[in-house]
């Protein structure tokens, strides 16, 4: 067995583990988001992950087309996740703010923990908070960053290492990314708003099943690289 | 003084929905579709029509997991675990791809059913780590099993629609047809939906199995349509251009026939249907 083959497999699980935990620094929102009365986007981890995973895939590709540097790919990877995951959470403090008629304030922290700013009194009472205020905005940022550049990792290690086609790679990535942050997202169960929220405690747990569930993963694709000749 | 009389509920029989008789019970039904669908990926030579056959027993196989599983409540939504069961689908298509070649006896391909086997081990796996005290601990009952048929029916379920589209199992010849032309992402999408879109359309208190399986047939008419366009497209039949017309006929009438059955369903199970007219403005 070649060193190679185990590179495959340790950038998958790498990335796997990476999915994980930008899953959860994710805004998510949930179904209360939709209604104004918990803080994050209005949708699930498995969407908002999607988008952002796939945003990152496309700008990770298009560069991988001119270098075979790891680091400048995976960097691509993780900047397009950013941007995608930064614009939904501005789209989405405008229509808070705009169409709503709320104000972004956090329903797990009494004081933001970056800037100090007081959330309680702007909270509507009944409620879980409101938007994306600072604090929550920073962790999805750094939550699309690690996504973006995990997806983008296995990508490059498929694409370079075991010689799939651009879109083979692509897609099998995109897969593995998809499983992974689907069990984060159990694990989260519903709504989180970054690394200050309780729940993140939850993380060591999501990340061994994200290791053996990559791990198997990246076996089963080792094993199609070594069958096919690693010609494909 | 007059008192007013308790409203009297009027007591009706309960009415009798369309019912949809395949095999009933979800046991019998994940061995049977399951079993349909794994001969029917074997043989690669059959016409598209008949692979379209083993495309819907697979999706429905696997919406009666998704089912079976979001009953609980997931906290994350239906489309979680709908997306998950295609997401292994692609890894299993992969492995049982890579290994098709071994054991290859003319148009029989018996070794794709590797990558089946090892997407249900690893779904069995992942259903472990969720439902396990120590790690997430979802605590819904039969977690594991669902999970791995999800593996195995998503698995089969592209497997199906790669073998349609390609007229073959060779490797070369999908990364060609399917992965480079792009046409994996609409297979990615919509397999989603036949999975995850039924019981997250229909679920609720009222919500009955016949009806929510109804959705996912449907769907997989439209699949068929989608891929009998494809095939013409592509033109990789044996069969010549005969092959996607008929797929393309056979998805029409499952659409309309389900998709009527449906409706109908829907307006005599309801306790009333009232039209809303159109939309009032303000003066």
């Amino acid at each position: 067995m070649e060193p190679v083959m185990i590179l495959i497999v340790g950038y998958v699980v790498i990335g796997g583990l990476l999915a994980s935990l930008g899953a959860h620094l994710l805004p998510v929102g949930g179904a209360p988001a939709a209604m104004g009365t918990a803080t994050g986007i209005a949708t699930g981890t498995v969407q908002i992950m999607l988008g952002a995973v796939l945003t990152g895939l496309f700008t990770a590709a298009s560069v991988a087309t001119f270098t075979d540097s790891l680091l400048l790919v995976s960097l691509s990877g993780a900047l397009g996740a950013t941007v995608m995951i930064c614009v939904v959470m501005f789209m989405a403090n405008v229509l808070y703010a705009f169409g709503c008629g709320v104000v972004p304030v956090s329903g797990r922290v009494e004081v933001d923990p970056i800037t100090k700013e007081p959330q309680a009194p702007y909270k509507t009472p009944q409620t879980d908070g409101h938007g994306v205020p600072n604090v929550v905005f920073v962790s999805g940022t750094m939550g699309g960053f690690i996504g973006g550049f995990g997806g983008a990792l296995m990508y490059y290690a498929l694409l370079n290492y075991a010689h799939f086609s651009a879109g083979t790679a692509a897609v099998v990535a995109f897969s593995i990314f998809v499983a992974n942050a689907i069990l984060a997202a159990y694990n989260i169960r519903g709504t989180i708003e970054g690394f200050h929220d309780p729940k993140f405690k939850r993380l060591p747990k999501a990340l061994v099943s994200s290791l053996a569930v990559s791990l198997l993963c990246g076996i089963v694709v080792v094993l199609a690289t070594i069958i096919l000749g690693g010609a494909l | 003084m007059t008192v007013t009389p308790a409203v009297v509920e009027e007591e009706e029989a309960p009415k009798k929905g369309l019912s949809f008789k395949l095999p009933l019970e979800e046991t019998e039904m994940g061995l049977i579709a399951g079993i349909i669908a794994a001969v029917i990926v074997i043989f690669t030579g059959l016409p598209a029509v008949i692979k379209g056959v083993g495309l819907l027993l697979a999706l429905l196989w696997g919406c009666d997991s998704v089912r079976k599983t979001s009953k609980y409540g997931l906290g994350t939504g239906v489309p979680s675990i709908g997306v998950l069961g295609t997401g292994y689908g692609v890894v299993g298509a992969l492995m049982g791809l890579a290994v098709a070649e071994y054991g290859r006896v003319g148009q029989l391909y018996p070794a794709v059913l590797v990558g089946v086997i090892v997407m249900g081990a690893i779904g069995l796996v992942s259903g472990v780590f969720s439902n396990g005290e120590k790690f997430i601990a979802m605590k819904i009952p039969r977690l594991e099993r669902a999970m791995m048929e999800l593996g195995m029916a998503g698995t089969l379920a592209m497997l199906l629609e790669i073998s349609i589209l390609t007229g073959s199992l060779s490797f070369a010849a999908v990364v060609d047809n399917v992965m480079n032309t792009g046409l994996i992402a609409l297979m990615f999408i919509f397999n989603c939906f036949a999975m995850l879109h039924p019981y997250n359309a229909c679920l609720g208190p009222d919500e009955r199995r016949e009806r929510t399986r109804m959705v996912s047939v449907e769907i997989s008419g439209l699949i068929c349509v989608l891929m009998g366009l494809a095939l013409i497209g592509l033109g990789t039949s044996p069969y010549g251009i005969l092959d996607g017309v008929s797929l393309i006929v056979f998805g029409v009438i499952v659409w309309v026939v389900f998709f009527r059955m449906f409706i109908k369903a829907c307006m005599d199970e309801c306790y009333a249907t009232v039209g809303t007219g159109m939309i009032k403005t303000i003066e």
